[in-house]
């Protein structure tokens, strides 16, 4: 079975392209911490994409590898990264990632 | 069959936008499920349908829920998304923009210079265990340890009174 | 022979046992140690020394180890044993032994610094440590380890007590003055490198003999500078300005470093490196005004000094003033013989001051003392015979020593007749001050209460350096004629007019200081009571402004100059480095504002323009 017949490499890659710069944007843009957080998971998940893709193209699975590894870094940071979202809820009752500059000398 | 590859493209183009635009987080993560779907569509596309199942799996299966999870916790009212609305107002999307729609027209000037390529290849999950587990096993393990570090922060991070316990010291 | 390398040892072994103990074991266990060390030093030495006449006092080496290898300079820690360095081994560790002993009981109580029990016998042991591998070491640089260790160790030991800033101030004093003669030294040692191409003694002498003629400039300046070296640590005119300050320390540290083996060390330095001199007249005829200079010096110093310690620094002075002039004038056996006959009876005054001192509660001031002797028998025996071996009463060892070095100074073609005249009018007033102090401290009505709590271990010693100090000179010079030159014999005999005289000076200042203290029991002043007699006397209470002098001259310039440069002009280069970085500091703490969507943004306007230039750089 094999489905990948004669998609363009760079099309791809573009895509690829694409989602991380709307990832990015959200990043820069958002204030809501769950919104960056949500960003966040679309650029790692475009990172995936280009290295599946790569990974396709000549046909070695350290791509998908690559890929496997970025989902548990995603898995491990939105772990971290939910519990602190709930502490900032808590002490400053704001979603604001503005909010949580106190180690502002 | 490329075609299904194109519709998949424009869904996941499509449903990101929205998610980075959304106002109510919840819509967000539903528009973030079906823009990894359409990732993972992709993967099997690509020949890789471990990695496609992984995607549905974990990404959207257990991190999006996990979200979800945090967005029931905390209780977000009917004032979020007018909150969200007073903190999205459209003039902040130009600085930003200005800076990813270069870089992105650099990637596409970049991609655009090398000749066409296909990605071909069919790798299945067969052969990238072997991978994981033969010259990747040491960064397995770090993985590993990674979660396991993640596991014992967010179960700190998570306690309920963590401020308040603490002055009770 | 195989053992000489346990003497220094021993020593070390306990300044480590009691250093990395930290004060932990128990006081019995802190003297056994600090004193058993010395003692087995001591044992290892009568029976090295024991085989070394049996077999003819051949000089012997033994190496230890390569201290490193730089091309053709290859020092190596080499132990050697003659004559001379037996003798001094012999002083180190016996005399050594009965202070270590002496001080088990002198500082088991000491209120002042209760806990420093521990700390006295490793700085002692480890003094001991350093001044054997001052004299055993067959190479310069050993020497000069050795040389700088017992520097350091007078230093730790003077700032004993060091919560009273004065004790700290004496021992930065010491150190820094003895330092000056150490420059020397160094110069001295780098200079003899330099043309002879090794620092082994006995091979630089050698070398020496061959390289230098008669009169050589080289042998002179180096002759020298080995004497601003024994300067410094010998405490003579002019760095002699340390040594009665250094008697802040504890009595012991005052008998054992700054007046039995210590302060000889310059006698010993010049002793070993007698060829230099012999090459070089001119540097020999310096040595010896140094010490007549010294000599005339410090005995008028003593005579009027009112606290017994200083009174026996001066003392100590005078007599290494001796030994440096006979050194001088070439009676070297004498010098080494008087250095250590000085050694029994300075360290038998100082032990029997320190019983003193101790009975009367830390009270140092002669004024304050007076009919001890019926309180004090064992003390003032002790001071009374180290007193007479002192002034040289014949018959006592300080008589022969003395008598040996004077003899010869009146031979001494250059000056005799001034060096033998000096060295009269010295043992003159040495004999009176001797006096003074003995009259002051035990006859007379008592002044302060006197309680008298030495046991055995500080009278044993005391009884044991009775004897040497009375009987010592019945050694003879024969252990020290075979490497020195000439055996300190004169063409004088024992009746001729010189010798006569000689032999009288101490029983003429003895009976002038009956008459003169006996009867008024006061000092010089009262007796004479002219404005002249009173600033003679302040002058020489003062050490002849000595210290007044450098005051004015090097430390007062010195602290103007300091306080010029207070905000130092260097600093101002290491200031501006620390001004721009804390000026970018500032610049830096504006953008480090805690804002998370600050930083992200600055993170993906870096992302833009790394892309931008590397796809610059790519793309062409």
């Amino acid at each position: 079975m094999n489905f990948a017949l004669s998609i363009p490499l760079e099309h791809v890659f573009v895509l690829a392209a694409a989602l991380f710069c709307i990832g990015l944007t959200g990043v820069l843009v958002r204030r809501n911490v769950m919104f960056v957080l949500m960003s966040l998971e679309v650029m790692m998940n475009a990172c995936g994409l280009a290295f599946v893709a790569a990974g396709a193209r000549w046909a070695q699975a350290d791509g998908q590898i690559m890929f496997m590894f970025i989902l548990a870094l995603a898995a491990a940071e939105v772990a971290v990264a939910l519990g602190i979202v709930l502490q900032l809820s808590r002490r400053f009752d704001s979603l604001d990632v503005d909010a949580a500059n106190e180690m502002h000398s | 069959m490329e075609s299904l590859f194109y519709i998949a493209a424009v869904t996941a183009l499509a449903s990101t936008v929205s998610v980075v635009t959304a106002k109510n987080a919840s819509h967000a993560l539903i528009y973030l499920i079906v823009s990894l779907l359409s990732v993972a569509v992709i993967f099997f596309l690509l020949g890789a349908p471990f990695a496609a199942a992984l995607e549905v799996v974990v990404y959207a299966g257990a991190i999006v829920v996990l979200f979800l999870f945090v967005v029931m916790m905390l209780n977000l009212g009917k004032g979020s998304v007018a909150r969200e609305s007073a903190w999205l107002r459209p003039n902040m999307w130009i600085l930003p923009c200005l800076l990813t729609v270069p870089l992105f027209l650099g990637l596409v000037y970049v991609l655009s210079g090398q000749p066409v390529q296909t990605a071909a290849a069919m790798v299945g999950p067969k052969a990238v265990g072997t991978q994981l587990f033969g010259p990747y096993l040491l960064a397995v393990e770090l993985a590993g340890i990674l979660l396991l570090a993640a596991l014992v922060g967010a179960y700190h991070l998570g306690r309920r009174y963590l401020s308040e316990r603490r002055e009770e010291v | 022979m195989d053992a000489l390398w346990l003497i220094p040892t021993f020593p070390l072994l306990g300044f480590l046992v009691l250093f990395l103990s930290q004060g932990q074991l128990p006081k019995i266990v802190v003297a056994i140690v600090g004193a058993g060390s010395i003692g087995l030093a001591a044992i290892v030495a009568l029976v090295v020394g024991n085989a070394f006449m049996d077999a003819g006092a051949e000089p012997q080496t033994q190496l230890l180890w390569t201290w490193m290898r730089v091309g053709g300079f290859v020092p190596e820690i080499r132990l050697y044993l003659d004559g001379l360095s037996l003798v001094m081994t012999g002083v180190i560790t016996g005399v050594g032994f009965l202070i270590h002993v002496y001080a088990t009981g002198y500082m088991w109580d000491d209120h002042e610094e209760p806990e420093g029990f521990g700390r006295f016998f490793a700085y002692m042991n480890l003094f001991v440590f350093a001044m054997l591998m001052l004299v055993l070491g067959d190479n310069l640089l050993v020497l000069f380890l050795g040389w700088e260790g017992v520097g350091l160790c007078s230093y730790l030991l003077i700032g004993f007590y060091h919560r009273d800033p004065n004790n700290g101030y004496a021992a930065r004093k010491a150190f820094v003055v003895t330092r000056v003669g150490d420059t020397f030294m160094a110069l001295g040692l780098f200079l003899l490198f330099r043309e002879l191409g090794t620092t082994e003694i006995q091979a630089s002498l050698v070398a020496a003999n061959i390289a230098w003629p008669e009169g050589s400039t080289m042998a002179t300046v180096i002759g020298l500078l080995f004497l601003g070296g024994a300067m410094g640590k010998s405490a003579q005119v002019p760095l002699q300005t340390w040594l009665p300050d250094a008697m802040a320390g504890p009595t012991p540290v005052s008998a054992l470093i700054h007046a039995a083996t210590m302060v000889t060390a310059g006698v010993y330095l010049i002793a070993r490196m007698h060829d230099i001199y012999i090459i070089s007249p001119e540097a020999q005829f310096w040595v010896a005004v140094t010490g007549l200079v010294t000599l005339l010096i410090s005995s008028c110093t003593a005579l009027v000094q009112t606290d017994i310690k200083r009174v026996l620094a001066f003392s100590t002075m005078s007599q290494i003033g001796y030994m440096i002039m006979a050194l001088g004038v070439g009676a070297w056996s004498a010098a080494i013989f008087h250095l250590m006959t000085h050694a029994f009876f300075k360290a038998l005054l100082f032990l029997a001051s320190g019983s003193v001192i101790l009975a009367l509660h830390h009270e140092q001031d002669m004024f304050k003392m007076g009919g001890l002797w019926r309180k004090l028998p064992i003390p003032f025996m002790s001071m009374l015979v180290g007193s007479v071996a002192l002034a040289a009463l014949p018959l006592t060892s300080g008589f022969f020593s003395k008598d040996a070095i004077m003899l010869t100074a009146a031979d001494n073609p250059a000056a005799g007749m001034v060096f033998w005249g000096g060295a009269a009018v010295a043992a003159f007033m040495t004999a009176l001050y001797t006096t003074r102090m003995i009259l002051l401290t035990f006859f007379g009505e008592a002044k302060t209460a006197a309680h008298d709590s030495s046991g055995w271990n500080m009278n044993g010693p005391l009884v044991v350096l009775c004897g040497l100090a009375l009987g010592g000179g019945w050694f003879g010079l024969g252990i020290v004629s075979g490497v020195l030159p000439d055996g300190g014999m004169t063409t004088h005999d024992h009746f001729s007019q010189i010798a006569l005289v000689t032999m009288a000076m101490p029983l003429v200042g003895i009976l002038t200081g009956w008459f003169v203290f006996g009867s008024s029991r006061g000092d010089v002043t009262q007796l004479l009571g002219t404005v002249f007699s009173e600033n003679v006397r302040r002058f020489w209470y003062s050490g002849w402004g000595f210290d007044w002098l450098y005051d004015r001259a090097v430390v007062a310039p010195f602290v103007a100059l300091a306080r010029m440069n207070k905000n130092d002009f260097v600093d101002l280069v290491f200031k501006l480095a620390a001004s721009t970085t804390r000026g970018v500091h500032h610049v830096l703490a504006v953008i480090q504002n805690g804002r998370l969507r600050w930083y992200a943004w600055n993170m993906a306007l870096g992302l833009v323009v790394v892309f931008v230039v590397v796809m610059w750089e790519v793309m062409g």
